[in-house]
C-alpha cells in the first residue's frame, strides 16, 4: 500500500514539474505528424513580427477555424481543427512567450 | 548676385538629384536580380530551419532581413542606417534596395540588398556641376549687367546732363553774383526810404540764397577734388560768423536763433566745415515755420543743430543724403546740400545722427 502511494506521489510531482506549455501543447501535438517547430515556421511565414504572430496565434487558439488556420488544407482535412482553448489569459500569454522563445529565429542565424 | 547664385545652386541640386535617380535606375536591374536570388535562398533556409542556421552569403552583395515590426533579424550590411520604405536609395558609400517580401521567410518582411556605390558617376556629376555652374553664373551675370546697364542708361544720362549743366553754369554765375553782393554792401541804407530798405533786404536775401547755392555747386563740381587745407579751428567762431551771415534770412521768416556755444576745436578744412554748417543752418531755415526756432548747441566733440520745422518722415531719413534727392518740392534747390554734408563728414569720420518728428522738428547731431 505504501509503495502504491509513493508511486502515485512521484507520478503527480513528475507531471507538475512540466511547464504550462509542455502540459497543454506538447502533450497533444506529440500525436500529430508535424512538429511544433514546423507549425511555428508556418506562423512566422504569415505573421512575421513577434507581437503580430502572438496576436494571430492567440486569436486562433481562442477561435479556431479552417479559414484562419495557417496549416495546409490537406493537413486540416486529415486532422481537423482543435477545439477552442479553455486556458486563462495569463496561461495563454505564458504559453505564447515560451513558444516564441523556444523557436524564434532571432540570434540563431549565423 | 544672390539670386544668380541661388538659381545656379538650385539647378545644380536638380541636376544632381536627376543623375542620382538615373544611376539608381541603372543599378536597379542587378539589385532586383540579387534580391530574387536571396529570396530563393531565404525560402530554402526557412524550410530547413533550424537544422540549417547559416545565413546565405554572396560575394556580389551584402544583405539583411527585418521583420514586420522593423526588428533586425539578421544583417551583413556595412552601412547600418536603413530606410525600410521600399525601393532603392543611396546612403553613404552604398546603394540599398529594399524589397518587401510577399511571404515572410524566417519572419522577414524587408529584405535589403546592399552594393558599393560606384563613385565614378559622382565625380562626373560634380565636374559637370562645377563647369556648367560657373558657365551659367558668368552668363547670368553678363545678362544681368547688360540689362542693368540698359535700364539705368536713361537715369545715368540725366545725371550726367545735370552735372554738366551745373558745371557749365557755375562758371558763369560767379561774376554777376559777386557784383550784386558787393553793391548791396556798398549801398547807403541811411538815405533810403523804409520801403526801399525793405526791397534791398529782399534783394540781399535772394542774393545770399543764390550765393549759398553757388558755393555748394562750386564745391561739388570744382573744389571737391582739391587738396584739403586742414587747420585747427574753433567751431564756436565759425558758427557765430555763419549765424551772422544768415541773420537777414532768419529775420525774414521771423525765426529766432538760440545759441548755446562752448569752445570746440576741430582740425578740418575751413571751406568744407563752412559748407556743412551753412547747409545745416540753411535747411533749418528753409524747412522751419514762420516764427520758429533754430537752436545750435556746441560742446567738445558734439554739435547739435535743431529746429522747430516741418520735420521729415523717418522712412525717408536714410535717403536724405542722396544727391538730387528732395522731399519737399515747395522749397527751391538742387538737393545737393546734404550730399555735400555727408561727403565731408564721412571724409573726416564725423558721425551724423538725425532725429526727426513730422510737424515738430529735426535734430542733426554731429559727433566726432
Amino acid at each position: 500500500m505504501v509503495k502504491i502511494i509513493i508511486f502515485l506521489l512521484l507520478l503527480s510531482s513528475a507531471s507538475f514539474s512540466k511547464n504550462v506549455y509542455e502540459r497543454h501543447c506538447v502533450e497533444c501535438h506529440k500525436k500529430l505528424p508535424t512538429t511544433l517547430q514546423r507549425i511555428f515556421m508556418r506562423y512566422l511565414l504569415v505573421y512575421s513580427g513577434e507581437k503580430n504572430m502572438k496576436a494571430g496565434l492567440r486569436h486562433y487558439l481562442r477561435h479556431p477555424s479552417k479559414e484562419i488556420s495557417v496549416m495546409y488544407p490537406l493537413f486540416i482535412d486529415n486532422y481537423g481543427i482543435k477545439s477552442p482553448t479553455r486556458l486563462t489569459k495569463s496561461e495563454l500569454n505564458e504559453i505564447l512567450n515560451i513558444y516564441w522563445n523556444k523557436f524564434k529565429v532571432f540570434q540563431k542565424l549565423k | 548676385m544672390a539670386i544668380v547664385i541661388f538659381t545656379v545652386l538650385l539647378l545644380s541640386w536638380y541636376y544632381y538629384q536627376s543623375q542620382e535617380k538615373l544611376m539608381l535606375a541603372q543599378q536597379r536591374a542587378s539589385l532586383s536580380k540579387y534580391a530574387y536570388i536571396q529570396t530563393k535562398r531565404l525560402k530554402v533556409l526557412h524550410h530547413f530551419f533550424d537544422d540549417r542556421v547559416t545565413y546565405p552569403r554572396d560575394s556580389r552583395f551584402n544583405s539583411a532581413i527585418f521583420d514586420l515590426e522593423y526588428k533586425k533579424i539578421f544583417s551583413l550590411l556595412d552601412e547600418k542606417r536603413v530606410k525600410l520604405l521600399g525601393g532603392s536609395y543611396l546612403i553613404g558609400e552604398h546603394i540599398h534596395l529594399v524589397k518587401i517580401l510577399d511571404e515572410f521567410y524566417l519572419g522577414a518582411k524587408y529584405l535589403i540588398i546592399e552594393i558599393k556605390n560606384d563613385t565614378q558617376w559622382q565625380g562626373l556629376v560634380w565636374k559637370n556641376i562645377l563647369f556648367y555652374g560657373i558657365m551659367s553664373f558668368i552668363i547670368f551675370m553678363l545678362f544681368g549687367l547688360y540689362f542693368a546697364k540698359l535700364f539705368l542708361k536713361p537715369m545715368r544720362n540725366s545725371i550726367v546732363l545735370l552735372d554738366r549743366f551745373i558745371k557749365d553754369t557755375t562758371h558763369e554765375l560767379n561774376t554777376p553774383l559777386s557784383a550784386i553782393l558787393a553793391n548791396i554792401e556798398m549801398m547807403d541804407r541811411d538815405i533810403m526810404s523804409e520801403k526801399n530798405r525793405k526791397k534791398l533786404d529782399r534783394i540781399n536775401i535772394a542774393a545770399k540764397m543764390v550765393s549759398l547755392l553757388y558755393k555748394d555747386l562750386t564745391y561739388l563740381t570744382l573744389e571737391q577734388e582739391n587738396f584739403n587745407k586742414d587747420e585747427i579751428l574753433n567751431l564756436k567762431e565759425i558758427i557765430e560768423e555763419r549765424t551772422e551771415y544768415f541773420a537777414i534770412l532768419v529775420e525774414s521768416k521771423k525765426i529766432k536763433f538760440v545759441l548755446n556755444l562752448e569752445d570746440a576745436i576741430l582740425i578740418i578744412d575751413r571751406k568744407k566745415i563752412t559748407r556743412v554748417i551753412d547747409n545745416l543752418i540753411s535747411n533749418a531755415i528753409k524747412y522751419n515755420y514762420r516764427e520758429g526756432i533754430i537752436g545750435i548747441d556746441l560742446k567738445k566733440g558734439e554739435l547739435i543743430i535743431w529746429d522747430t520745422g516741418i520735420g521729415i518722415n523717418n522712412s525717408e531719413i536714410p535717403f536724405m543724403f542722396d544727391r538730387y534727392s528732395r522731399f519737399n518740392q515747395s522749397e527751391g534747390g538742387f538737393g545737393v546740400g546734404l550730399s555735400i554734408v555727408k561727403s565731408v563728414l564721412d571724409e573726416y569720420k564725423i558721425n551724423i545722427i538725425i532725429n526727426s518728428i513730422e510737424k515738430k522738428g529735426t535734430r542733426m547731431i554731429l559727433k566726432w
